[in-house]
């Protein structure tokens, strides 16, 4: 079935032991909840609640006096707990919740006191106790701070889980504060794993979060001076360079916006694009995943990990017409679900026949067992199958939930016009069908990921196309969109067109330049990234590629079927340099010697003194200038050294000599979220690169949905006040637009 | 076992103590005393008058005397930092370094209102007793927040209290013993659970250094230890004293020692005990491994012989260790006997060794210390492999240990204690008694980092010199450039402090950190500068704090001005308001001419209005503030179309008693439509111009959901519809209405007829039209989807006359 590791989704052995973030997040909890004394309710962040179940179960709460678990989403609070803990992000609308519960609560009864503590996840800001204090609330609730930095989801994949929005905070409203968030958890993620040697980057934001990073190092020094005075904790590892991670790649999701916004068709991808995978968890209806009602005793054979979200009850079940919801993990615990994640959709039948034929000849080997030790042996395989059982049942039932969707003109129709867009066709068939969308008052979300698209890859619209659906929408969604309209616009999202031709724009220029179109796509046995958009290959992980120096640089200028040998470089292994033009990216050169600094033009740093020692910076991507110009921000590449003793220097230089380094990570980094199929085409990469590891960290998680929802969004709630009808959209959306 | 060791004799003026309230810093810190006016009073019936409080070092050096000024003074204790802690009466908590400026705090409004009697101070925290009984805790001085524990129910004085520390409980809360009636009060912070004992009341008690043991004494004279569980009962001594000891303390964790007057009492863990007299007061001070014991003219240490001291110098010992170090003796004196001891102990040598190496450190006396020492090294030279690392070790600590045992500096800690501390704590110990060349000596010595030495160094040269501001700039720097990334700002902290604010700002060029310089840039009205360094950070946090500082302190106009030309700060605000403080924002865009901008706001702020006169009032505010601009030709005329439609909507609801606002253009149509409304859905399509093809989607849609399928059959035939007759048929298909929707099949295009026919499960006529289309591949499919055996005939008779053709 494939043609590479077996395990396709695992890295399984990583050198990196990514428990070990786990576990910061995870000892931290019982010291929090310890703060307060006996029995006392929990009040969290909505958001915050899938990131908390990841690390800690129920009954971790419970055997920490946790009685009550409540969500932070109204300004009301019943509860009768002596004491409340709140864990919330710093959000200046729930710290108005909060100062409410608080006067609420100490109205209700003058005499019996209610304690509240208030954790900021990751840390307490000004703006936050500024509003405690406007609302005269300071004094009564004791603040801590709770470090949540990095949620592994997956041995290959680590998430700050931050709300999706991130991209918008930064480019819209010039919000930076994700971005400073981002470089201290990245500063956690070096303190453990040592130094990236090589940091290397696109966009502005990106570059904002290298300088930061070089900065904090500095800083770093400091506190670590001063706090080891005071405490002897683990040391850490600022002061030498990793010896697992080999370089750290930093994308801004704003050099690639395109890919959000198509339809992912990878399984893991649809699953989200249909049914919102959030922070793992899928909702299933209560009957897929226990068919007979027994409840407990399936979940108890499919292990701790596959269905206890745990954190928090009050969520679990949600009542809906369609009967119970049930939260179901999707993660590698699930052995079927990683086979099958990274899968474009089309094959996921296939697989899942096949599998259920495999799993039926196992069960008819009983009828072979004849001795005692045979039968001894399939009763010991037994749980395991019921187990594989269980999850394909499951996944059966998803793929055809999602398969129901698929199939209908709608979903083909937006597939179309999506994938004709992304390819430079420039019709009117698009436009006449996005805009009996907009007749048939689908949801709106729908209809922009379908004209960002358009207007993205066109480099704009024409201005009578463009004039014709402005009106459109705020006609059939109403004129409180036109503020809608002017963000998208400030964004570039949706805009006139300013070049001559669609053609000339930056995204059809790349694309040829990346070859992201890709004819000859394999869904089954996949030769390229492209196959995770069935023929469209994610700009952000080609520029990836670019950063690995994977792209033979070239051959990049033609296209066609006559550049499909060009991929063969993508298997080609490391370092395999095809031509004289690419760099050496000389890692083995410690000390100061790195001082490549070509043409000086990019970078702020440059040309000055240089403020930092220990760090390098040049910009980089060399053979990929031309590229790399047609997208927007800064591209740089910065070295980070150590000035080790002449000792270590000389032992380091025989451990390379003898091969005794072990298979370096790349780090990847997405700021500004990404999706579960560049995540795939990500590990796609790894699994034709035998020389190194890869890890895909993000800020969170996202879709185009999600991607678009905070820029649409406070809007939303006049229209849905009055339930006409009208708004009929579609269960994609329906599924993940925030709930009121 | 036990010994009392002379650690130092003392030169203090102070003769009487027993006029004094003492407290005791523990790990051989310093002693503060002031004169208790209550026992001033009664026994020399004088006016109060102001009172001082003295520090002494463990040595009877002063350290500092602090006129005191405020209330009555109702306890004295140390901190973990050697910060005297004193709590007033009113409630007040001060904490004083050994040397520089106090800080303070209040314990809350009950504790001012009802005033303090009595506090129980450990190392990180308090706990006061108002004078009706409530308790106020206090878990960290750094951070002080007061909180009430939970009702204790007194009505009178309890006989004694104490408390548990925190990290010495289950629950890793403060809990506190309170000796009432025959029995004790265990309370935290939530509720009060009583013991029900009978053996009481209970006069005194303390709890036991580790917090398990809790030694109480009873009105009948009798000592009971038990644990503070109260689950396990470890000792009774009858004592022949009714009279309850003026103090009663732990002697490490097995031992307890009583003082009366004159008499020292020490009961061990096995009802043995020993008596000291003394002719003058004296004061004790319970350590983890035993009593230093203060009196008018030395200071002692009281404790159990430690195992290996005993094993050496018990009387009479043969021992192994006890062997080796009579061998150096012996071989000193040029004895035979030296080899002959070695030899009997030949297999036990390394645990002689050891046991010399470890009572080394039980040694004050440097004679001892060295004899010791000495005997092991002999002893070692036996040994083939012997690893030295604790000799080493043992060397080394006890050459820090008398270097701050000096009388000069006076800390008389024991090994047991420093290994407990670690040298860093010793380190800081020194720096806040300002030995800051020994500090950097035993940091090099030991290489422990000295940074924060350094600049508590630097601190204190700019508090004492007078030199001009260049001179100390230069000397600080020329000091600490040597260590990179120290911090600076503490010092130019200090600089500012002491009015060298020019200093101050030279010296926080050099801090890396803008964490630490923002703030005090602040505090020097460096406004500007504060927030570029703020920006510079990233630490959108330390933005808005400059941002807030600016805000409170600046006209609003000075305060745009300082933020306009930074693109940070200007979104940061804009975010902020955008929540909270929108008129803000509206002031802050008009002042910078971002018209769009505010007309955004205001347009949203509009949309945001229940009412609809305002709603409408905002909008054409709105309008207007677009017209500004050109370029919004399209938002200006959408906000225009908005006011239209709420008004076009309000005169709906007047007419149809429904409501309308808050629908868009289209779903107005929707609704009219869906009330049967279809004149007025009429005008608003021509009022709006929504082009055809919408309107008729709309129409069909509405008129489908209401099931009107005589109006929807109307509205098909009242002209060519824009959209087609596909649509008409798809939505019936939807409303399952495969009747209706087979009227309007026949009006679409030949080529998809066959299919719509196949979607209501019309295969004959499915396959009639394909047959009439001469569509053979369509055909085909539909005799594959076609599951009626009749028809499937006619249809394969229809597929063999086409192929026939």
């Amino acid at each position: 079935m494939s043609a590479t590791k077996d395990n396709a989704s695992h890295l399984g052995n990583t050198p990196l032991h990514l428990e070990k973030l786990k576990e910061v997040a995870r000892k931290e909890l019982p010291r929090l909840l310890d703060t307060v004394r006996g029995k006392k309710g929990l009040v969290l962040d909505p958001q915050l609640t899938g990131p908390l179940s990841l690390i800690a179960e129920f009954t971790l709460l419970k055997d920490h006096g946790v009685e009550k678990i409540y969500h932070l989403d109204s300004d009301t609070l019943d509860t009768d707990c002596a004491s409340l803990i709140y864990i919330c992000r710093p959000k200046m609308k729930y710290m108005r919740f909060i100062a409410n519960h608080i006067k609420q609560l100490s109205q209700k009864s003058e005499d019996s006191r209610t304690e509240f503590s208030l954790y900021f996840v990751p840390q307490r800001t000004r703006v936050c106790e500024r509003i405690l204090e406007e609302q005269g609330v300071f004094g009564s609730i004791t603040i801590g701070d709770y470090a949540m930095d990095w949620i592994p989801l997956e041995d290959d994949l680590i998430s700050m889980e931050l709300d999706p929005g991130t991209w918008k905070e930064i480019y819209l409203d010039g919000d930076h504060t994700s971005i400073y968030y981002a470089a201290k958890s990245l500063m956690k993620l070096q303190s453990i794993y040592g130094l990236f040697p090589k940091i290397i980057g696109k966009g502005d934001a990106a570059r904002q979060l290298a300088d930061m990073l070089v900065r904090m190092r500095r800083e770093q020094a400091v506190v670590d001076e001063v706090s080891s005075f005071t405490s002897s904790k683990q040391p850490s590892l600022l002061n030498s360079v990793s010896n697992h991670i080999d370089q750290f790649i930093i994308i801004d999701r704003n050099i690639d916006i395109v890919t959000p916004l198509c339809t992912q068709l990878t399984y893991e991808g649809l699953i989200d694009e249909t049914m919102g995978i959030n922070h793992c968890f899928v909702e299933l209806d209560a009957n897929l995943v226990n068919p007979n009602q027994q409840a407990g005793s399936g979940s108890k054979q499919t292990g701790p990990n596959t269905q206890s979200p745990a954190v928090p009850p009050p969520v679990t079940t949600t009542p809906n017409q369609s009967g119970k919801k049930k939260k179901y993990v999707l993660n590698a615990t699930d052995k079927l679900f990683s086979q099958l994640r990274d899968q474009n959709f089309a094959v996921v039948g296939g697989v899942l026949n096949k599998i259920a034929k495999r799993i039926n000849e196992n069960y008819e080997e009983r009828h072979h067992a004849k001795t005692v030790a045979q039968i001894r042996d399939f009763v010991g395989r037994l749980g395991e199958l019921q187990q594989e059982h269980q999850s394909l049942r499951i996944h059966t039932g998803i793929a055809e939930q999602i398969m129901d969707y698929t199939i209908t003109d709608e979903f083909n129709s937006i597939l179309e016009v999506q994938q004709n867009v992304v390819a430079g066709v420039d019709g009117n068939k698009e436009p006449d069908y996005i805009e009996e969308m907009i007749n048939k008052q689908k949801s709106l979300i729908q209809v922009l990921r379908l004209l960002c698209l358009m207007s993205l890859a066109q480099g704009g619209l024409k201005v009578k196309l463009y004039d014709f659906f402005r009106r459109e929408i705020i006609q059939t969604y109403g004129y409180e969109h036109i503020e809608t309209l002017h963000r998208l616009e400030t964004l570039g999202l949706f805009t006139k067109r300013t070049t001559a031709t669609p053609s000339r724009s930056a995204f059809s220029q790349s694309r040829r330049l990346l070859r992201l179109i890709v004819d000859d796509v394999n869904e089954v046995r996949p030769n390229d990234i492209s196959y995770v958009y069935s023929g469209y290959a994610p700009l952000s992980v080609r520029i990836v590629q670019c950063a690995m120096q994977k792209i033979g640089p070239g051959s990049l200028p033609t296209s066609g079927p006559s550049a499909a040998s060009l991929f063969s470089y993508v298997g080609g292994g490391g370092g395999n340099n095809t031509n004289g033009t690419t760099p050496s990216q000389t890692n083995n050169s410690s000390g100061y010697l790195n001082e490549k600094r070509p043409n000086g033009s990019s970078g702020s740093l440059n040309g000055k003194l240089n403020p930092n020692p220990g760090v390098t910076v040049s910009n980089g991507w060399r053979g990929y200038e031309e590229v790399l110009k047609l997208l927007p921000g800064k591209s740089f590449e910065i070295t980070q050294n150590v000035e080790y003793g002449a000792e270590t220097n000389a032992a380091m230089a025989r451990a390379r000599r003898h091969g005794m380094q072990h298979t370096k990570t790349t780090v990847i980094f997405f700021l500004g979220g990404c999706t579960f199929t560049e995540v795939s085409a990500i590990r796609f990469l790894a699994q034709h690169d035998e020389s190194r590891d890869y890890l895909v960290a993000t800020t969170q998680m996202i879709n185009g949905n999600t991607f678009l929802e905070p820029i649409v969004e406070s809007i939303h709630k006049e229209s849905s006040n009055h339930g006409t009808g009208t708004v009929s959209g579609n269960g994609m959306t329906q599924n993940s637009s925030p709930d009121l | 076992m036990t010994r009392k060791q002379e650690v130092y004799s003392l030169s203090w003026d102070q003769t009487d103590l027993s006029k004094f309230m003492i407290a005791g810093a523990q790990n051989g810190g310093p002693i503060a005393l002031i004169r208790d006016d209550k026992k001033v009073l009664l026994l020399q019936k004088q006016q109060p008058i102001k009172p001082t409080i003295y520090m002494y070092t463990a040595a009877g050096k002063l350290i500092e005397q602090i006129q005191w000024d405020k209330g009555r003074i109702v306890s004295l204790g140390w901190t973990e930092q050697e910060q005297l802690v004193v709590v007033t009466e009113d409630g007040i908590v001060r904490l004083y370094p050994l040397h520089g400026q106090y800080t303070q705090f209040s314990l809350g409004k009950e504790a001012k209102e009802d005033g303090i009697i009595d506090c129980q101070i450990w190392n990180t925290g308090l706990v006061a007793m108002t004078s009706r009984y409530q308790l106020v805790s206090v878990t960290n001085f750094y951070e002080p927040r007061p909180k009430l524990m939970a009702e204790t129910g007194l009505d009178q004085e309890p006989h004694s209290w104490t408390v548990i520390p925190p990290q010495y409980t289950l629950s890793r809360h403060v809990e506190v013993l309170i000796g009432t009636g025959s029995t004790i009060l265990v309370v935290d912070s939530k509720e009060t659970v009583d013991q029900r004992l009978q053996q009481g009341p209970f006069t005194k008690m303390a709890v036991s250094p580790n917090g398990k043991f809790l030694a109480l004494f009873t009105s009948d004279g009798k000592l009971w230890v038990v644990s503070t569980d109260f689950q396990k009962n470890l000792s009774e001594y009858a004592t022949k004293s009714k009279i309850p000891p003026q103090q009663l303390v732990w002697c490490g964790t097995d031992s307890v020692v009583l003082y009366w007057d004159k008499i020292v009492l020490m009961v061990g863990p096995f009802g043995d005990w020993i008596k000291f007299s003394y002719e003058d007061p004296i004061f004790m001070i319970s350590e983890i491994d035993g009593v230093r014991i203060m009196s008018n003219d030395k200071c002692e240490l009281l404790q159990k012989v430690p195992a290996a001291t005993e094993e050496i110098f018990k009387i009479g010992s043969t021992s192994p260790a006890a062997m080796l170090f009579d061998a150096l003796d012996h071989f000193e004196r040029k004895s035979p006997k030296a080899d002959e001891n070695i030899r009997s102990i030949k297999t036990e040598l390394v645990d002689a060794v050891d046991c010399c190496i470890e009572a080394a450190g039980f040694e004050f006396q440097h004679y001892y210390q060295r004899a010791l020492l000495k005997a092991a090294s002999f002893g070692k030279c036996f040994l083939d492999n012997y690893n030295a690392d604790r000799f080493v070790e043992m060397a080394q600590s006890l050459r820090v240990l008398n270097a701050i045992r000096y009388y000069d500096i006076g800390i008389p800690l024991t090994y047991t204690q420093y290994k407990r501390l670690s040298p860093e704590v010793v380190v800081d110990r020194l720096v806040y008694r300002n030995h800051h060349l020994l500090a950097v000596r035993i940091a090099d010595y030991l290489k422990v980092r000295s940074d924060k030495i350094l600049i508590h160094w630097a601190c204190a040269k700019i508090k004492s010199s007078s030199e001009d501001e260049d001179t100390i700039c230069r000397m600080i720097v020329e000091k600490l450039i040597k260590k990179p990334g120290l911090s600076y700002a503490e010092i130019a902290k200090t600089a500012y402090n002491s009015g060298q604010t020019r200093l101050a700002t030279k010296l926080l060029d050099y801090e890396p950190r803008a964490a630490d310089q923002v703030p005090l840039l602040i505090s020097m009205e460096e406004d500007e500068m504060a927030l570029m360094k703020a920006i510079e950070s990233g630490d959108t946090d330390l933005v808005y704090m400059v941002i807030f500082h600016l805000k409170r302190k600046l006209p609003l106009g000075e305060f745009f001005r300082m933020i306009n030309n930074k693109p940070l700060a200007c979104s940061l605000l804009e975010v902020y308001c955008k929540e909270q403080d929108k008129e803000l924002l509206k002031d802050f865009y008009y002042q910078d001419d971002r018209r769009v901008e505010s007309a955004n706001v205001i347009l949203l702020e509009g949309f945001e209005q229940d009412d609809i006169a305002e709603r409408i009032s905002k909008l054409k505010i709105a309008g207007k503030t677009y017209q500004d601009d050109k370029e919004r030709a399209f938002e200006a005329k959408g906000t225009e179309e908005g006011i239209k439609l709420l008004q076009m909507q309000q005169q709906l609801e007047k007419d149809t008693h429904q409501p309308f606002t808050g629908l868009s253009v289209s779903e107005t149509i929707y609704k009219c439509t869906v009330l049967g409304q279809q004149n007025k859905a009429s005008k608003v399509k021509s009022e709006f111009k929504v082009p055809d093809k919408r309107m008729w989607w709309i129409k069909l849609r509405a008129l489908v959901e209401v099931r009107d399928w005589e109006n929807l059959e109307k509205f098909a035939k009242s002209k060519k519809s824009p959209i087609g007759y596909e649509p008409f048929v798809e939505e019936c298909i939807k409303a399952k209405q495969y009747q209706e929707a087979s009227k309007y099949i026949l009006r679409c295009d030949p080529p998809v007829r066959p299919m719509l026919f196949v979607k209501i499960g019309a295969f004959k006529e499915a396959g009639e039209q394909a047959f009439l289309n001469k569509d053979m591949e369509g055909l085909k499919q539909v005799r594959a989807k076609c599951s009626n055996h009749l028809v499937a005939q006619e249809i394969d008779s229809l597929l063999a006359q086409l192929s026939a053709r």
